[in-house]
């Protein structure tokens, strides 16, 4: 399981990559905006996104979009980590496909509840 | 207009125009041409200069705009900064951090010198506290910005500027993504509680 990270602050990342190590994803590369995330996702080899929202250029909600609007990577599992706390935010990624939705700041064992609970619906799902 | 030629000197130079015409004179038609434009061009200039005089009289009354104006280029560097210290500090306790639990690791090895490697838990926890000594001096800086800010608020209040009445706020984009919401001044943000019944709700 290759994970991408993207986060325009590099202590989230850093913060969230080692939360995901001691769940056991230790196989991780970090993004720090939705366009460089795409280029990579793009490039191949991820099977999961854990995006922030509001970053600089390409947005996280942008990205999800993209992700959704392409071929490829449209069945992608991507976790939204965000400090957006809006309805009408937690609405349109919902409606823009996301898988789940964490509010900053967050704990461990909520991020480990989320990805259980994706992996959970993507098993049924299969 | 005082000063402006009389109707009478007007006629008098445009006769004299004509008897330039006449007489082929080109400097002469000049000079009464000139002196026809100087008598349109007076009601302008005189406006102008009324103008510039009320100008410079609303100047003079503008209250005068102290050093917290000066300091606004400075404002945006001095948050550079936090954010650079903020950054740096969490760095160097992840740092700690990760060290620590690469100790906590060797402890279980057999063999294990747990006298060395307690000694030196000790010392990275001290380290993770001194790395939390940022919080003063940011605290600082970003209170001195807030005051700058607010001494900015108060002379553009008296200036008439901008409305106090918060309910005039330009409507905004409720998906524009505008960072952590603050209790007391944004609109009540979703606990994650909240979002997970809300996802629920949507079926997810």
């Amino acid at each position: 399981m290759r994970i991408l990270i993207v986060d325009d602050f590099s202590t989230m990342r850093r913060i969230v990559k080692n939360l995901l190590a001691d769940l056991g994803f230790t196989n991780t590369a970090e993004a720090e905006d939705g366009g460089a995330a795409i280029a990579m996702l793009r490039h191949g080899g991820f099977d999961f996104v854990v995006t922030d929202w509001n970053m600089p250029g390409v947005n996280g909600l942008d990205l999800l979009k993209m992700i959704r609007a392409d071929e490829k990577l449209k069945a992608l599992p991507v976790l939204m980590v965000t400090a957006e706390a809006k309805r009408e935010q937690i609405i349109e990624a919902a409606q823009a496909g996301v898988n789940g939705y964490i509010i900053k700041p967050f704990t461990a064992a909520t991020l480990q509840e989320k990805m259980n609970k994706i992996f959970e619906r993507l098993g049924s799902a299969a | 207009m005082s000063g402006a030629p009389s109707r009478e000197e007007i006629a008098l130079h445009l006769r004299a125009a004509l008897a330039a015409i006449g007489a082929a004179d080109e400097a002469a038609l000049k000079a009464e041409l000139a002196a026809i434009v100087h008598w349109q061009e007076q009601p302008l200039m005189a406006g102008l200069a009324k103008l510039a005089q009320q100008l410079g009289e609303a100047l003079r009354e503008l209250p005068v705009v102290d050093a917290a104006v000066a300091e606004l280029p400075d404002v945006c560097a001095r948050l550079d900064h936090v954010v650079a210290m903020t950054e740096q500090a969490t760095h160097r306790t992840l740092d700690l951090v990760e060290d620590s639990q690469r100790l906590m690791e060797a402890l279980n090895a057999p063999g294990a010198d747990h006298g060395v490697l307690l000694k030196a838990l000790r010392g990275n926890l001290s380290d993770m506290a001194l790395a939390q000594s940022y919080q003063d001096l940011t605290g600082q800086i970003i209170r001195k910005v807030a005051g700058i800010v607010r001494d900015v608020h108060e002379q553009l209040g008296a200036l008439g500027l901008p409305p106090g009445d918060t309910t005039r706020r330009p409507a905004t984009n409720p998906l524009a993504a505008s960072g952590p919401a603050v209790a007391g001044i944004d609109r009540s943000a979703a606990s994650q509680r909240d979002a997970d019944d809300l996802l629920s709700d949507l079926g997810l």
